[in-house]
């Protein structure tokens, strides 16, 4: 089954574990947030206890949220073939996308304040076509960095107009 | 707001001014509405004295703010540019150096036609449409200034070539053109038309029979929907004229604004053919192309995506001869097609028969939809990208997307709820195929694919200058 999506002819390189740590704390951060606005919410205008009844909600999905990120972390990975990027991810929704390095337009290199924290950064690969969804987040930077020089390089030396 | 500063710079500028009725054709359709709006209002039809000051003060100030704006707009050519000032509460001044100036058109808009007037249109690259405008000149007198412009711009070499070059065109007989009955019926019978009017006419009947007059409200976009693409299509691709010329094809339309556009060979990105439901019946088809650097650049109103249209509306034997002009040696109907499996009608009831895809040397062709169907054409060449897709209902049924990305246009070549073996291949093979695709065509269409030289090419080829192409190879 998994070979569709991750044909077995490459080496396929998985992103940083840390990814999921990262994507568990916004979701944590998010759900505490979410967490105390209902709860005072709901506490002042209806009664405590539904108050507390959603708090638990949260938290429900929360964790459903905690194994989520741990799947899909796990299925994020990239190959690098002789002439073509390939990204695949996702556990629900499944996707494999095949880019050419001569079709890159351009590589972009970011890193939130999180991701910073976490040594992590994104990269992405753009092409002249919008549809074209080749990123990979969770790289160590010098990864991120080596990643995008022979990208670039690559790009540059195969480089095939429209 | 003072006068002062305004006669002050008014003095400094000596120049030319344009038609003294510039304004009026201009603000024709102001005009009109007050008119309308005069005439069509019962208060001020009882009382005729104030719709007769009315209708005197809207025209008296329209021909007084025309008249001013006539007054302070003022043209004239300097040692190496034109220079037009504009404006009388706001000054503008535009200068367009020569040398910048791509193309230069004489443009005869409807209502300037019936006065004899013409205007100037200058393709500056980068600038919008409307940028290089000037309005209005007698219309020899504009010939006149665009032969000196020409002149002045590209040398006397290059102005001769080009006239020749459109006499040339203009003797040269068509490839194709599309009779206006057929424009128009084919509009008619166009899905939108058919289903505005259908429910056009239910609320008809529904207010008449059931007393239902709110339904009424729901009746003015529907109108629209009727009329809107009629208009759109019969006047705007009246006496559509597909050509042959030394830069690649050429496309003619338009009752009372002529749009001329040029398709370079070897910037065709992909190809969309359209047939609604009763087309089908009709054998008829609309072709549309991506090509780069058009798509997605806005053009005069029209829809941002859409793309360069090669065929309005045509017969098969048609659709398959402009097929072969812009893909030589490709012919549709050789291609095997491959339906999706049945179990893809969990997802689409009705479509799934329709889901097809093909494959040969050169191109995809994938087809979809029962309603509209739709056929994109993708070049292996030109292929971005190839992206593998699976949601959970098509991982339970098995079935896979597979969709292969061209830039921005029309086309959106995507196989639908294939078996997900069959599209795992599919993209490997697809992959392949535009890598050897880019290894062969390098040599050989490489130098179909090099961009015009900028030549003197004066007339108005508003899309698809070849200005873009060069930087990324």
């Amino acid at each position: 089954m998994d070979d569709l999506f991750a044909p077995s002819d490459v080496s396929w390189t998985p992103v940083s574990p840390k990814l999921a740590t990262l994507r568990r704390l916004n979701a944590a951060i998010v759900a505490g947030l979410a967490a105390i606005v209902a709860l005072v919410a709901l506490g002042l205008t209806l009664s405590w206890l539904y108050g507390v009844l959603a708090v638990v909600v949260i938290a429900l999905l929360l964790g459903w949220a905690w194994v989520l990120i741990g799947r899909n972390q796990r299925s994020w990975k990239y190959a690098e073939r002789e002439d073509e990027l390939l990204v695949s991810h996702g556990v629900m929704f499944r996707e494999l996308v095949v880019v050419p390095y001569g079709r890159m337009q351009f590589v972009d290199v970011t890193a939130g304040p999180l991701e910073r924290a976490y040594g992590m950064a994104t990269v992405e690969l753009h092409t002249a076509t919008p549809a074209t969804d080749a990123k990979i987040p969770g790289l160590h930077p010098d990864e991120a960095g080596r990643l995008r020089d022979r990208l670039s390089a690559l790009g540059q030396a195969q480089a095939w107009g429209l | 707001m003072t006068q002062d500063p305004v006669t002050q710079q008014t003095v400094e500028v000596v120049g030319q001014r344009l038609h003294p009725l510039t304004p009026f054709v201009k603000g024709w359709g102001y005009f009109v509405v007050a008119a309308v709006a005069l005439v069509n209002n019962e208060g001020l039809r009882s009382n005729l004295t104030v719709a007769g000051i009315g209708l005197a003060g809207v025209l008296v100030g329209g021909i007084l703010l025309g008249a001013l704006s006539w007054w302070f707009t003022k043209w004239q050519l300097t040692g190496d540019a034109i220079r037009v000032d504009s404006g009388f509460l706001f000054r503008r001044t535009r200068i367009i150096r020569f040398d910048r100036i791509q193309a230069i058109d004489v443009a005869q808009p409807f209502v300037a036609r019936l006065f004899g007037m013409a205007e100037l249109r200058m393709d500056v690259a980068g600038g919008g449409k409307s940028d290089g405008k000037l309005s209005y000149f007698r219309y020899d007198e504009a010939q006149q200034l665009r032969t000196t412009l020409l002149v002045r711009a590209k040398g006397e070499k290059a102005a001769e070539q080009q006239e020749h070059d459109q006499q040339a065109e203009a003797l040269a007989p068509p490839l194709l053109t599309v009779p206006t009955n057929r424009l128009l019926g084919a509009t008619l019978l166009s899905s939108t038309v058919v289903a505005s009017a259908g429910a056009l006419v239910w609320l008809i009947v529904a207010t008449m029979v059931l007393d239902f007059h709110i339904g009424l409200f729901a009746g003015l976009p529907l109108l629209l929907g009727v009329v809107q693409p009629i208009w759109k299509q019969v006047v705007g691709n009246h006496g559509f004229t597909l050509s042959e010329s030394s830069h690649g094809l050429r496309t003619k339309r338009g009752l009372f604004d002529v749009q001329r556009q040029t398709v370079p060979p070897g910037r065709v990105q992909g190809l969309l053919i359209t047939e609604p439901l009763i087309w089908r019946l009709l054998g008829w088809s609309r072709v549309e192309l991506d090509i780069a650097g058009v798509a997605g650049q806005k053009e005069d109103g029209d829809d941002a995506l859409e793309g360069a249209q090669l065929l309005p509306v045509g017969e098969r034997a048609e659709v398959a001869y402009v097929l072969a002009r812009v893909l030589p040696g490709f012919d549709l109907s050789r291609i095997q097609m491959h339906p999706a499996p049945e179990r893809a009608k969990w997802l689409r009831p009705v479509g799934w028969r329709y889901l097809m895809y093909g494959v040969d040397d050169q191109v995809m062709v994938t087809t979809r939809g029962w309603v509209s169907r739709r056929t994109s054409i993708v070049l292996h060449h030109k292929t971005q990208s190839v992206r593998l897709e699976q949601g959970p209902i098509q991982r339970r049924l098995g079935l896979a997307n597979v969709h292969v990305d061209t830039p921005l246009g029309p086309t959106d070549a995507t196989a639908l709820h294939r078996d997900q073996a069959e599209a795992a291949a599919l993209v490997a093979a697809q992959a392949e195929r535009a890598r050897e695709a880019r290894r062969t065509v390098a040599a050989s269409v490489a130098v179909q694919t090099q961009p015009n030289p900028p030549s003197p090419d004066g007339s108005s080829n508003s899309a698809a200058s070849p200005a873009d192409d060069s930087s990324d190879r």
